[in-house]
């Protein structure tokens, strides 16, 4: 460490290594903090997290009781003790509350003023945050499982809704209507995504073993349909293309957006590659526009067995900013952690004491929370510098040079 | 692999060893390794835990030479060169001794080293030294180990039993039992798949299990099986044309048709052979004749090794105790194949205790 800091401090390494390399070292050391902890306000399961992007500061959760509750993760106390408070929450008694239980939350991506929850309700609400009153409702005719907005999209304000229907939904926020309904799924749609690296590509999972690829510009199905067999089995019968040999449960991108992992209820989590993303616009042609991602297919890594339980949808996270990056994934009451390269497993987070349904990843200080059906959110803090036992004083005190022993005597008598 | 069945013995002896506890074992092994360590006057090192070492902060102590608790303050500067010296080492030949019999042990101290085995990479320190006697041990995973844990666990198939009409058939979860590097295993195994050494076969009872059988066993028996018959011809055509140019699990109507000229008469011939089976229509898979006898003994005997852990009492039992029992009737092909198949597909937790392997049924 001290080697790094000399080599950046001489000009020798880019910073981005040393930033890097001490970011994968505290992922490596994430472990529960008896010094921090959540407010528990929520009487049933959490069902989403969200942190905001732009300063990393405040959370979103929604739970299986329908309240949504706004937390603050800073630490402005001078004290190392600190717990994350509610600033404000919106609780039964709110009149504009879901009925029913919040599947999903997320906040608006370019600042903390809006964010956006789905539920079982068949509503998808938008919310200001400065008065917590309903900006706008988007009434659906089947429950809603899961609603993403683009983080990077400057261009539209689309947010991709899967629900309990086979067709997923984009609803425009400028104009407060469904815009655009993208068909091709058979079963209920459990996991939608945009990419973080192009603005109209679209990653949705649904039940049917199916995950699929839109570009939203084109007029015309998918782009692609992910096999898990490469494309090299059954090409006769373009059914069997399926990214899992079950529902497809969760989807994530990878911070680049160059991979996308996907996991299924046949216990198996996936890692998806593009083959070039170069963005082959054919110019002087009036025709739709070319798919930016050509191919899409399964990288070779194996994670072993990832049990996947859930009816609904699954919410896992990718870290960001570390040298290796790592994929946190709910597994049953416990998190496991895999390098998403290697597939390596790194370790079991335990703690929850029931079914974890989701996690977030806090980049600027590699904090992991998650959520889970006890209704309890835990941080994840990475552990600082152990202190050196010094369980050693025995064995080398017979070791001692003589020279250094001294000659007191603890006696007041002989002296 | 010889290191595995040593572990085998091992996992043997120790159940004389709680018989006879004077004998000298793993345990008397550590202190001798302590003891040497202090005899050559090194700076006394603790011996620490090793899920409890920060290798990269090794450097930093040494450089600094004061040790807390130590008494050479002044500390020879070549001293302060061994950074992850001695007093490691035998822990981690201890706690890799208990590793060796199933490389996938799930062990807290194990978990704790692979994290910080990530640490010094990412610092870009090379821990060569301490790695040493970790990666000298063959299960690690070497650019070989998939094809010698192939050729080893051929060495487990029962041929007798199929009166040599079988070629010996390996899982792909077994070799995972093996290599504990899945993504590692995958690609070695699909590099001997492209290079035509081993082929990989499609058994029908899972979607995820393979089976993988040495190209020439293969060939061997299948032309010794259709010897004779009505269908021999379309059988050696196949073999000769097929199987060299596609290494696939399956193949299609258009490429049997169009690329390797097949009629529809000859495919016919084929799926009566029993090398390919129907997957849909216009696609097959690639089979192996008379393997359903062996996929009615597998399953059985997978349901029966597990039940055997499943009545345990707390569901689980040491590996040394479920091979010492008398494998019941259904057990055609051998307990220890069984076993291997069983971790490697992750239907049991390996857990490494002081009385060697458990394994335990997931609480799932």
């Amino acid at each position: 460490m001290l080697g790094f800091l000399s080599a950046r401090q001489t000009g020798l390494e880019d910073p981005l290594r040393l930033r890097r390399a001490e970011s994968t070292r505290r992922v490596l050391g994430l472990e529960l903090n008896k010094d921090r902890d959540v407010e528990r306000i929520h009487g049933g399961g959490i069902n989403t997290l969200d942190i905001e992007p732009v300063e990393g500061r405040y959370m979103l959760s929604g739970g299986s009781d329908g309240v949504i509750v706004l937390y603050d993760l800073e630490n402005s106390s001078r004290q190392s003790y600190y717990t994350c408070k509610a600033v404000c929450s919106i609780g039964r008694d709110h009149p504009d509350v879901h009925r029913y239980s919040v599947e999903t939350v997320q906040w608006y991506p370019h600042d903390t003023g809006m964010f956006t929850s789905s539920s079982f309700d068949k509503t998808l609400k938008v919310w200001d945050t400065n008065t917590l009153q309903t900006a706008d409702v988007f009434n659906f005719e089947e429950t809603v499982y899961s609603h993403h907005m683009s983080p990077v999209s400057t261009k539209h304000c689309l947010v991709a809704v899967g629900t309990r229907g086979p067709k997923v939904q984009l609803c425009d926020l400028k104009s407060g209507s469904c815009s655009h309904i993208l068909q091709g799924h058979r079963q209920e749609i459990l996991a939608v995504s945009w990419s973080p690296r192009y603005d109209y590509i679209l990653a949705t999972a649904s039940a049917d073993s199916r995950v699929k690829l839109w570009d939203v510009r084109r007029a015309s199905g998918c782009l692609i349909t992910l096999d898990q067999h490469n494309g090299k089995k059954s090409q006769a019968v373009e059914s069997a293309n399926t990214a899992h040999n079950g529902k497809v449960n969760g989807l994530c991108f990878t911070s680049d957006g160059l991979h996308l992992l996907t996991v299924g209820t046949d216990n198996r989590m996936r890692l998806w590659n593009s083959s070039n993303g170069e963005n082959t616009l054919l110019t002087g042609q009036a025709r739709s526009l070319t798919p930016v991602i050509p191919a899409l297919w399964e990288a070779e890594v194996n994670y072993g067995k990832v049990c996947n339980n859930s009816k609904k949808g699954l919410k896992f996270t990718v870290s960001c900013g570390c040298s290796s990056e790592f994929v946190f994934v709910p597994y049953g009451s416990t998190i496991a952690v895999y390098t998403v390269y290697s597939g390596e497993q790194i370790t079991m987070l335990k703690g929850h004491y029931k079914t974890v349904d989701c996690c977030v990843f806090q980049s600027n200080f590699q904090e992991l929370y998650s959520g889970s059906r006890d209704c309890n959110i835990l941080a994840w803090v990475p552990s600082l510098y152990e202190p050196v036992p010094d369980d050693d004083e025995t064995t080398t005190k017979s070791q001692l040079n003589p020279a250094f022993e001294d000659a007191w005597s603890s006696s007041d008598e002989e002296g | 692999m010889q290191k595995w069945f040593s572990a085998f013995d091992d996992a043997i002896i120790q159940r004389q060893w709680r018989a006879n506890p004077s004998r000298g074992g793993g345990g008397v092994s550590f202190t001798k390794e302590v003891d040497t360590n202090v005899a050559t006057g090194a700076p006394p090192r603790r011996q620490r835990v090793p899920g409890r070492a920060c290798p990269w902060r090794e450097p930093i102590r040494g450089r600094r030479g004061a040790r807390p608790g130590g008494g050479d303050a002044g500390g020879t500067p070549g001293e302060t060169v061994r950074h992850c010296s001695a007093p490691e080492d035998p822990i981690f030949r201890f706690s890799s001794l208990h590793s060796y019999p199933f490389p996938g042990t799930i062990k807290s101290r194990d978990m704790s080293w692979k994290r910080h085995h990530l640490i010094p990479e990412t610092f870009g320190v090379k821990r060569r030294r301490k790695r040493g006697p970790v990666e000298s041990d063959p299960l690690r995973g070497e650019p070989g180990s998939a094809r010698a844990a192939v050729s080893e666990l051929m060495q487990l198939f029962p041929r007798g039993l199929f009166e040599d009409a079988l070629p010996p058939i390996v899982l792909r979860s077994q070799v995972y039992s093996l290599v504990p590097d899945r993504t590692v295993a995958d690609r070695q195994l699909k590099e001997l798949q492209e290079q035509g050494e081993i082929r990989i076969v499609q058994l029908g009872f899972d979607l995820d299990a393979h089976g993988i059988i040495f190209t020439e066993d293969y060939r061997t028996r299948v032309l010794k099986a259709c010897d004779g018959r009505p269908y021999a011809g379309a059988v050696q055509k196949f073999l000769a044309s097929v199987l060299p140019a596609c290494g696939d699990l399956s193949f299609q109507q258009d490429q049997m048709t169009q690329t390797f000229g097949f009629r529809d008469s000859e495919i016919t011939h084929l799926v009566n052979a029993g090398v390919l089976t129907v997957r849909d229509a216009g696609s097959w898979w690639l089979a192996v004749p008379g393997a359903g006898r062996f996929i009615k003994y597998f399953v059985k005997g997978r349901q029966a090794v597990l039940g055997m852990v499943r009545k345990a009492k707390y569901r689980e039992l040491l590996l040394s105790e479920l091979l010492g029992r008398r494998a019941p009737v259904v057990v055609r092909l051998g307990l220890t194949y069984h076993v291997h198949d069983l971790i490697g597909a992750q239907l049991v937790d390996c857990i490494s205790t002081t009385s060697g392997t458990l394994l335990r049924l997931p609480e799932t």
